[in-house]
């Protein structure tokens, strides 16, 4: 509990770079024995907006949280901006995961609890632990925090329960909470697949505008294949672990997807049927 | 409500955080009745300081030289503690199902089920020591004594435990049993049993464990088992003793309830296939 | 897909559990038969004597349905320390409760190393009866509120923290993925979503554990840990059970405004 306010480049969010990705040769086996990824490489670099396609148990998860670290991978490396991912412990690793939002599809909220604390999370890898055992919050963060909720609309929510939202607003909360951070690059896994298509197209273009205007590198787990092509530029499929596409989302074919998901395209693969 | 929709600069339309008016004067309540209630106590806070010293100091007169000659006593007295709340589980679970079943809703009729339903919280209401107490002029200092007074003093709360499993049924199956025309009896038997029978036998398990420890307890005054032995040892001030019966009785306990708890999950489990 | 009806249904094998319960009942019944050998320790089912003295307990009983409610007021001041006593405990062992539950759950603290120890402190100390704490602490500290107090103190902790760990065990708390990816430490999680998220577990515990108080604190004095307990020892050596009728009655009462403010409580609270 002695961890120390670091001004480094942690703290400096008031201009966020953004950062590549490099994963080579990665693989991923759970303790139970299932291989998630099979000797993934992959170069993403800064500012671009991929998404990550295949089914649900192809390894999409996995891959998306090799790369901050929430599953260690079994053999190969992963480099995110300066960082190797692979190497960092402890302190050093949540200070990298304090450079990479993420979003879930499950929106991941303290429900019991207001807006205002669930996206002063974001500010915890900055916040010295006595901090928030105080419960006491900077300036500095309340004001990341307010900014985070004006810029996906939701200032007027800050204090707001958050089982008292829609799935849609708490979706936003969830990017608000990545926002605050102030990250250099965004994870989303399977953001829109627990919401209903306007309200998935809004939280798609959310996530477009953070890569648009602030130029952070984007990866998305979808398995609607429309989205995908819609929503970003380039685009990886992903099955039994291993990648079988990669190449720009529109260009992508009827017959690339019925390989990236082993069976022919059927109507619930896309959002507008 | 997308970004580009910049709300007002900030600082501007931040909302006001709700009133917490009502949070603090709830706490200031609490907090107050905590202090006076301490201060009101006849109680040296000065001591406090002194007891973790004083007891350490006897800690070591009792752990470092346990009296272990004293061993077959004390297990003797343990088994009839053991005896006490195996017996006076048995006759609190053979009253309180039938009692129970019939405080349920939709079972017996309104009169029988409110006047049970006081009799149980009154039960509740009266410590065990008081219902021994009472006995203690009828049967003596006897461990029939306290199997007895476990065994009225846990009705409270068993046969509550009973109608609120009894209620939480689905209502298909005693509706079968009484469109078939099946009497109250027949109910019981067919409907309600088949269905609460491992509850039940869950709740009586953790009864026992219950009565282990009331069963010291009541040992205490005068009614036989490692309590009774436990007290004299305390009151000739023969500290290796007390050490020795406090490793008996922690003992005991663990193991029975970690046995006891293993059957009930099993049981639990076994029901829920 | 056979072309006739089948006149002989096939069955599948009927679980033959018929041996595994004669087993069960057999070892029930061989326990019980062990608890009532008085040779061995076992209780001696003595109900000649309920039949011989009934007429004592029946006595006694209606000394004790006609209480002297005269004797009511030498009760406030002794019952107002049982309060108090309840109230101080149950307030002690909240605050504590809180850092020990966190470290006791698994989800909580994810570390064996750290997490074994306090969930086998808490069950040593759960495995030592309230009394039993009240007369050891009696004879090492001396007569009065403090070791009561103490005995409160223990007991509830271990309730609170068995209950409300298992609680948070047993429930999902994506939440926490969601702090440990922004960078979060264990302890942040914990403190800044994990416990307003806990919070009506640990309430519901809280005022359950003031309840338990009242009652238990209302014999702690029979053993000289302070309180209304005293008074009943005292009357009852006197054989003066229409008192002893009054104090019981005294402590329904006041258990069962306890009860009903605490459901009024848990209301509001969800």
């Amino acid at each position: 509990m002695t961890d120390q306010h670091e001004v480094g480049p942690g703290s400096d969010v008031s201009g966020p770079t953004s950062w590549s990705i490099h994963l080579n040769d990665v693989s991923v086996t759970y303790p139970n024995g299932t291989t998630a990824l099979r000797n993934v490489s992959l170069d993403i670099p800064a500012g671009e907006m991929v998404s990550i396609v295949g089914l649900s148990g192809s390894g999409k998860s996995t891959l998306i949280r090799v790369m901050n670290g929430l599953v260690p991978v079994t053999t190969g490396t992963v480099a995110v901006g300066p960082h190797e991912v692979t190497h960092l412990r402890g302190r050093q690793l949540r200070q990298l995961r304090g450079h990479i939002g993420m979003i879930f599809q499950g929106f991941n909220l303290a429900e019991r609890t207001s807006v205002f604390r669930n996206v002063m999370v974001g500010r915890f890898a900055d916040t010295p632990t006595y901090r928030t055992l105080l419960g006491v919050s900077s300036e500095r963060d309340r004001d990341l925090v307010f900014a985070g909720l004006d810029s996906v609309g939701m200032l007027d929510k800050v204090w707001t329960r958050a089982s008292d939202l829609s799935g849609g607003q708490k979706q936003r909360v969830a990017i608000a909470r990545a926002l605050a951070q102030g990250p250099s690059v965004m994870l989303a896994d399977e953001p829109v697949a627990s919401l209903d298509p306007p309200t998935a197209h809004s939280v798609m273009n959310d996530l477009r505008h953070i890569n648009g205007e602030r130029g952070l590198t984007v990866l998305v787990n979808l398995h609607l294949i429309d989205l995908a092509q819609q929503y970003t530029t380039r685009m990886i499929g992903l099955r039994a672990g291993e990648i079988v596409f990669d190449g720009p989302a529109a260009e992508a074919t009827e017959s690339n997807f019925e390989h990236i998901y082993g069976r022919p395209i059927k109507s619930n693969d896309k959002l507008a049927n | 409500m997308t970004v580009d929709e910049k709300a007002a600069p900030l600082g501007v339309s931040i909302p006001a955080p709700p009133s917490r008016l009502g949070q603090t004067a709830a706490a200031v309540v609490v907090g107050a009745v905590l202090l006076a209630s301490a201060a009101d106590l006849d109680i040296d806070w000065g001591e406090v300081w002194s007891i973790p010293g004083q007891i350490q100091r006897y800690g070591r007169l009792m752990f470092t030289d346990p009296d272990w000659e004293r061993l077959p006593r004390a297990l003797f007295e343990t088994w009839r503690s053991i005896s006490m709340a195996w017996l006076g589980a048995i006759l609190c679970v053979v009253l309180s199902i039938p009692l129970g079943m019939l405080a349920a809703h939709g079972v017996g009729p309104t009169w029988l089920r409110l006047t049970l339903r006081a009799v149980f919280a009154v039960i509740r209401a009266v410590p065990e020591v008081i219902i021994a107490l009472l006995l203690l002029t009828v049967t003596g200092f006897t461990p029939f004594t306290g199997m007895l007074a476990l065994g009225i003093a846990g009705i409270g709360t068993q046969a509550k435990w009973v109608y609120e499993a009894v209620e939480s049924i689905d209502d298909g199956a005693p509706e079968a049993v009484v469109a078939a025309g099946g009497a109250i009896a027949e109910l019981a038997r067919w409907a309600l049993w088949p269905a609460v029978a491992p509850a039940l036998t869950s709740f009586a398990l953790y009864r026992f464990e219950i009565n282990i420890r009331t069963s010291a307890v009541l040992g205490l005054i005068g009614a036989g088992g490692i309590g009774s032995m436990l007290t004299n040892y305390t009151n000739f001030r023969q500290w290796n003793t007390v050490g020795m019966l406090l490793v008996v009785v922690i003992t005991a306990t663990m193991i029975i309830d970690a046995t006891s708890g293993r059957i009930r999950r099993r049981i639990m489990e076994g029901a829920k296939q | 897909m056979t072309d006739t009806a089948p006149t002989v249904w096939e069955l599948p094998p009927k679980p033959t559990n018929r041996a595994r319960i004669a087993l069960i009942i057999g070892a029930i019944a061989t326990f019980t038969t062990l608890t009532c050998l008085p040779a061995i320790g076992g209780v001696e089912l003595d109900f000649a004597s309920l039949v011989d003295n009934w007429r004592n307990g029946a006595r006694l009983g209606r000394e004790f349905i006609q209480p002297d409610l005269s004797f009511l007021p030498r009760t406030y001041r002794p019952m107002l320390e049982t309060l108090q006593m309840a109230v101080v405990g149950a307030g002690v062992a909240a605050v504590l409760s809180v850092p020990l539950t966190l470290w006791a759950a698994r989800q909580t603290n994810p570390r064996l190393a750290t997490r074994q120890p306090v969930r086998f402190t808490i069950n040593v100390v759960r495995a030592v009866p309230d009394l039993v704490y009240a007369t050891v602490l009696v004879a090492v500290i001396g007569v009065g509120p403090l070791p009561g107090l103490i005995t409160l103190i223990l007991f509830d902790i271990g309730i609170v923290v068995k209950l409300v760990s298992e609680a948070i065990d047993a429930g999902e708390h994506p939440y926490m993925e969601a702090g440990m990816a922004a960078g979060g430490t264990q302890v942040q999680v914990n403190r800044g979503v994990v416990l307003a998220q806990s919070w009506p577990f640990f309430t519901n515990q809280w005022l359950y554990v003031l309840e338990l108080n009242v009652r238990i604190s209302a014999i702690l004095g029979v053993v000289g840990a302070g309180g209304i307990g005293r008074l009943i020892s005292e009357r009852r050596a006197f054989f003066a059970y229409d008192d002893v009728g009054a104090i019981v009655f005294e402590i329904l009462v006041v258990v069962i405004v306890i009860e009903l403010f605490s459901n009024l409580v848990r209301r509001r609270l969800t």
